[in-house]
């Protein structure tokens, strides 16, 4: 089939693709339950206008900065672990070893010339990291701060893997 | 005398049915609202399921537009019809939870030239679905996602650029891909 055929043949099996199309399952009595519970909300901003642009990196680090901020803040000291300030040091120390590790195997790129909304993102995880380590000073016990810690510095070094991976690169 | 100039006064001042069922799923009416239920589910489900490439997927999030749209009704002020404003909440939705699922990102750099062979497996066997349909499924996510929205809903590029996050050139380019490779699948199909 030549290019001009096939190009008309598509055109013709669009126009014939169902409009509609049946579910196996029964989604009704799902929605009423749903709806029976849920509210109707007055006139707003419309939700077909919603933006729908996808940039939720930097949303997503201050939401996670603001959420460990107020955690670390917040969190009862209730738990007791021996040695942990050595530990939340060793932590720091290699995670810092690790970050270097990934930064070089990329060529120690400038971070400075990542997009603004990166920086942010990247600046708020390390806020947030510090921001864990000093409560860590006065808390040395607590164990879900050191498991945050853990997790922040997982984050920040995804990160970095992510922004500089090729994949990302030849985008 | 020449009937197409007679005003049909029924038709003048006769209220469209379909804007008294909003009005009145507006107001909490469970029945009205089951009733644009019944007038659009199918309609939502193949969109929610050509973007989707998977069935469970698409009637889960099937579900979940209806329970916003109740939730949201009041928003429409019928400023377009309702199926298109109905179809724009609807592909935000399925957008959303593409998000939501899975990175972003990730699905962008990382699964993006993978073919949903999983889903194409599972469609062979269903006689009720097109040809075409079941090649759409495997195209890739984004040629796959931009072409519905084209060709099948009919949004320009630099709409599906926005709901996308990429550039209208890199719609067009994903468009013209699928296109490419529908060609390339449906010829492939009738020498069969």
């Amino acid at each position: 089939m030549n290019k001009e055929t096939s190009e008309q043949h598509l055109e013709r099996e669009v126009h014939k693709l169902a409009k509609e199309m049946s579910p196996k399952r029964d989604l009704w009595s799902g929605i009423e339950r749903a709806i029976a519970l849920s509210p109707q909300k007055n006139n707003a901003k419309g939700v077909g206008n919603k933006s729908t642009v996808i940039v939720p990196t930097a949303w997503a680090a201050s939401i996670v900065a603001a959420v460990l901020l107020t955690w670390v803040s917040f969190t009862p000291n209730d738990t007791n672990l021996p040695n942990s300030i050595n530990l939340a040091s060793n932590m720091q120390e290699s995670f810092e070893e690790q970050k270097q590790f990934v930064l070089a195997s990329f060529g120690q790129p400038e971070l400075t010339k990542l997009s603004k909304e990166m920086q942010t993102q990247l600046t708020e995880l390390s806020k947030a990291r510090k921001a864990i380590a000093t409560a860590l000073v006065d808390d040395e016990n607590n164990s879900e701060l050191l498991n945050l810690l853990r997790w922040t510095q997982k984050q920040e070094l995804d990160l970095l893997k992510q922004l500089y991976s090729p994949k990302w690169q030849t985008i | 005398m020449d009937k197409s100039k007679v005003i049909d006064a029924q038709e003048l001042f006769s209220v469209d049915p379909e804007l008294e069922i909003i009005a009145r799923a507006k107001q909490g009416d469970q029945q009205a609202f089951h009733q644009l239920y019944q007038n659009y589910h199918r309609r939502i489900y193949a969109l929610c399921w050509r973007m989707l490439a998977d069935k469970d997927s698409a009637e889960d999030v099937c579900q979940e537009v209806f329970v916003q749209l109740w939730q949201k009704i009041n928003n429409f002020r019928g400023e377009s019809k309702f199926n298109t404003w109905l179809h724009s909440v609807a592909t935000n939705i399925v957008l959303g939870h593409l998000r939501k699922q899975k990175n972003w990102l990730q699905r962008i750099f990382s699964i993006e030239d993978q073919k949903t062979t999983e889903a194409a497996v599972e469609m062979n066997d269903d006689s009720t679905i097109s040809t075409l349909d079941k090649q759409i499924q495997k195209l890739p996510e984004r040629a796959r996602l931009v072409f519905v929205l084209f060709a099948v809903e009919g949004y320009r590029h630099e709409e599906i650029s926005n709901m996308l996050g990429m550039a209208v050139g890199s719609s067009k380019s994903q468009y013209h891909r699928a296109k490419s490779l529908l060609r390339e699948s449906l010829s492939e199909y009738s020498y069969e």
